[in-house]
């Protein structure tokens, strides 16, 4: 078999959910699956045919798979994923349509220009040229189009004439990185409970940094005997995995908490980190000691903002310091807006 | 054995701050933490800041203590680091923290008004790890709405943390045992009949050797002139 791409195309409506669910069955079924866009994935089918069979019959089994979990979708296979795409997003659901080797061009020759990625001013520029196929503007010189439209019509003009690279990018579904523990002796003060959180939070880091991540959102949901699960949720700035500091972050979460309840009987913790970012590229501290820190005292300014009110972190600039009017030598702006 | 320690540690914790208990490789580290100086005789009294104490500047009005605060700020950010001014009474001066070498895009001004809301800027400061300084500076005392006995609640949090913590104040604690320096102005600087800057001189309540460092701010050449400390003018003389 030659290259071949199966757009999996979700209709109906497209949640958080469905799209995460959508993708974790296809990284479940093939080796590379991509995300186009939401509730749009590509997936690579070469090497698979021995294995799974011909690709109308992987189309078919992902079809099915997903109906099971009533995801109704369409799937759309040709050599790139451009046109399967088109091809997906016309197919009827639950239906998995081909385009043959040598069929790509005239099947989107055909099509108006506005399947492309252009803008809409380029798209009333084309029409007023009288383009208006996929055809037409694919004969237009490659040269021209660059020199006229420049390169995001350059990169569209590509798709036309399928001269793109047509490559799936590959995108595996997050890991949840959580961390549990519970205790049998309920915890009824803060100061236990931070220290008791450490070993759940020393896990969470060990998680983090195996995957070369840094938390930047973490959710922290209390177990209490005496009344109902009790949700923290904090922003992490900087992004850390180091426990000691995600700690930081959870004590200010419990003693920021509205209305600061009594704590009641805690007996369980699950920690998750819900957003991460990659912790490479974050070593600004080897190099410049404290300008790392810059970030977590704009953090600072933006609690103190919450709580204070606008008008209350302000930094001074001196405009001109030469000037005869003291209003005119000082400005003060928000620290953070 | 290992719950009993972790409620002792808490315990601990709970009553003199966070990391009371360091492991002793982390409190050889705190012991190595770059002081950070004014780059006047005051270091010599002061022995110069440290990350992690909280220090106090008395005394009247007009006698010096926001000049060598502003040194502070300067000489925290010496490296890179950020500080926190706390100005419940609005008189941060741009202009004068400029001169005494302050990078104002690396200083956060709050405005807070009430106690509460200084003892909630003081204590987000001295949590967070974004600042090496943070300076409550409490104004003119008929105009303060807090005194600095009432900032008993965030000296636990200075213990410990990255940042030092620098109280400004007209007049010394009298329930907090915090280490104070006491300044004075010692005399006027008139010219053409006109008051044109002032000496001052600065030393460590309690401090056996009365050691003082005398200063002379002025503002005709906008600066301040180090004039030494009496051990050093002895020796001099």
């Amino acid at each position: 078999m030659g290259r071949a791409v199966a757009v999996v195309h979700l209709r109906s409506e497209v949640s958080d959910a469905r799209h995460a669910r959508v993708l974790e069955t296809l990284t479940g079924l093939l080796p590379r699956v991509g995300v186009e866009g939401r509730g749009v994935f590509a997936c690579d089918l070469r090497g698979t045919e021995r294995l799974l069979g011909s690709p109308e019959r992987v189309g078919a089994r992902i079809v099915a798979v997903l109906e099971r979990v009533r995801i109704p979708v369409a799937v759309g296979i040709a050599e790139r994923p451009f046109a399967a795409r088109v091809l997906a997003e016309r197919a009827p659901v639950g239906e998995v349509s081909r385009l043959r080797p040598g069929e790509e061009r005239m099947f989107l020759s055909r099509l108006p220009v506005g399947v492309l990625p252009l803008e809409e001013e380029l798209r009333e520029e084309l029409g007023l040229l009288g383009i208006r196929t996929v055809g037409e503007f694919a004969d237009l010189e490659r040269g021209a189009v660059l020199d006229r439209f420049g390169r995001a019509a350059a990169a569209a003009h590509a798709l036309a004439r399928g001269e793109d690279a047509g490559e799936v990018r590959g995108a595996a579904p997050r890991r949840r990185i959580v961390a549990k523990r519970s205790w049998d002796a309920p915890i009824d003060r803060t100061d236990q409970l931070l220290f008791a959180l450490r070993a759940a939070l020393d896990d969470l880091g060990t998680e983090l940094r195996m995957d070369g991540l840094a938390a930047m959102r973490l959710e922290a949901r209390l177990e209490r005997e005496d009344a109902a699960v009790l949700r923290l949720e904090r922003l992490v700035l900087p992004p850390t995995a180091e426990p000691a500091a995600l700690l930081r972050s959870l004590r200010w979460a419990l003693e920021e908490r509205p209305g600061r309840e009594g704590l009641g009987l805690v007996t369980g913790v699950r920690i998750e980190a819900t957003e991460v970012e990659l912790v490479r590229g974050r070593q600004i501290g080897l190099f410049a000691a404290d300008a790392a820190r810059e970030e977590e005292a704009i953090a600072v300014a933006r609690y103190l903002r919450s709580r204070l009110g606008p008008g209350a972190v302000l930094r001074p600039r001196v405009t001109d310091p030469e000037s005869r009017v003291a209003e005119r030598e000082v400005e003060w702006e928000e620290a953070v807006s | 054995m290992a719950i009993a320690l972790t409620e002792a540690i808490s315990r601990l914790e709970g009553r003199f701050g966070a990391r009371t208990v360091v492991t002793a490789t982390a409190a050889d580290d705190r012991a190595r933490t770059r002081r950070f100086a004014t780059g006047t005789s005051f270091d010599r009294l002061s022995g110069g800041i440290e990350p992690g104490s909280a220090i106090a500047l008395a005394g009247e009005g007009t006698c010096g203590k926001g000049t060598i605060a502003l040194r502070a700020v300067a000489g925290a950010q010496q490296d890179g680091g950020m500080a926190l001014w706390v100005d419940p009474s609005c008189s941060f001066d741009p202009l004068a923290a400029q001169r005494a070498g302050v990078d104002l895009a690396r200083v956060l001004v709050v405005r807070a008004r009430t106690n509460e809301a200084v003892l909630v800027a003081a204590g987000a400061g001295l949590r967070s790890e974004g600042f090496r300084l943070v300076v409550v500076d409490l104004g003119p005392a008929f105009a303060a709405c807090a005194s600095i006995d009432d900032l008993a609640p965030v000296l636990p949090q200075a213990r410990g943390a990255t940042a030092a913590l620098l109280v400004v104040t007209d007049a010394p604690a009298r329930r907090l045992a915090l280490p104070t320096f006491r300044f004075e102005r010692v005399a006027w600087e008139q010219r053409h009949g006109r008051t044109s800057g002032w000496a001052f001189a600065v030393r460590k309540v309690g401090d056996a050797r009365d050691e003082r460092a005398v200063l002379h701010a002025s503002s005709l050449g906008r600066r301040i002139v180090d004039i030494g400390t009496r051990a050093a003018l002895r020796e001099a003389v």
